[in-house]
């Protein structure tokens, strides 16, 4: 497909109304931005606390379309519920907390340079984590490298339970900056 | 232990005797617009799910985020694992190319080696996802231990 023949509507119907949000939404993000890259310098390590509420797991499970009912501890109609796995309680599907790390590994109250993509992780899902459980997820810059003209910024990640010191999560990953 | 717990196996469709070789049956979706401009992911970078934008950084159409398709090998590995998946579990993936809109993606996996631990096994599984035309996407290995 060609740039020119491209429509903000040309994967999901829209009405002018919904199309001009979508454009405006789209050049508010362009604002002024350091890239990944430059955000990150080796050994920056920063920490941020995350309250897994059942509301969260239901919409990450249902953004990757996993309905195993283990996850669930919010349904509708009973609102709330204990949830059943076989740790007992609902538990976290293993990889959700791989995917708020992206909110750690760099200063959010900066603007986020758009447009860096994330490559590689290698994750290591140690304890179940159950639903409702605040996690503090630690994360640490510990390489800058380039690969074919690429540039790539490499974290390291932990995540632990906030009350008990719970080790739940250890991840590398690898973010192909801009 | 219960055998099922909510219709689901709590041991998954492996134990100890499956064999190095052994085909996991994965996950199959379609890379859903709407779900790859869902807020849980941010919508902080419209690659994922502007057209307009994609097309002027060069992508033929939006591509779903990286963790979409890890989540979905992770998916199929909790079918096959049971439990197991959620404790002393390794999953390595790496995003060799583009998932674009409107794609669909089956998940992949065979057993590649069972070592002995304690009293049963840590299995490695070969990961992958793939399109339609078999074009690889995602790439991994998965370890999980299994009656140990």
């Amino acid at each position: 497909m060609s740039v020119e023949t491209v429509n903000t509507d040309s994967l999901m119907p829209m009405t002018e109304i919904q199309i001009r949000q979508t454009r405006a939404f789209v050049d508010s993000l362009q604002s002024e931005c350091q890239t990944y890259w430059d955000m990150v310098n080796v050994g920056d390590e920063l920490s941020r606390d995350l309250h897994i509420t059942p509301e969260l797991v239901i919409l990450y499970a249902d953004a990757v379309e996993d309905y195993n009912p283990w996850y669930e501890g919010w349904r509708m109609n009973t609102w709330y519920v204990p949830g059943e796995s076989p740790f007992g309680g609902a538990i976290v599907p293993p990889l959700l907390v791989s995917h708020f790390v992206l909110s750690v590994q760099f200063d959010h109250t900066k603007p986020f340079a758009i447009g860096s993509i994330h490559t590689f992780h290698e994750s290591e899902i140690l304890e179940p984590i159950p639903v409702g459980a605040t996690v503090r997820i630690s994360a640490r810059a510990i390489d800058k490298f380039i690969k074919r003209e690429r540039r790539y910024v490499r974290h390291e990640v932990l995540v632990t339970d906030v009350r008990n010191g719970t080790l739940y999560f250890r991840e590398v990953r690898d973010i192909l900056s801009r | 232990m219960q055998q099922t717990i909510q219709g689901r196996s709590v041991h998954g469709l492996i134990n100890r005797d499956t064999p190095v070789g052994h085909v996991l049956v994965g996950v199959r979706k379609r890379a859903a617009i709407q779900l790859m401009g869902s807020r849980l992911w941010g919508r902080f970078n419209p690659n994922h799910w502007d057209p307009v934008y994609a097309a002027e950084t060069g992508l033929p159409a939006p591509i779903q985020t990286g963790e979409m398709s890890s989540a979905y090998i992770a998916e199929m590995c909790v079918n096959h694992f049971g439990a197991a998946m959620f404790r002393n579990a390794r999953v390595v993936c790496k995003y060799i190319a583009s998932t674009h809109a409107n794609e669909v993606i089956t998940t992949h996996g065979r057993v590649s080696a069972k070592t002995p631990k304690g009293n049963g096994f840590r299995f490695t599984v070969e990961v992958w996802a793939d399109n339609e035309q078999g074009e690889k996407k995602t790439v991994g290995t998965v370890e999980v231990d299994v009656g140990v």
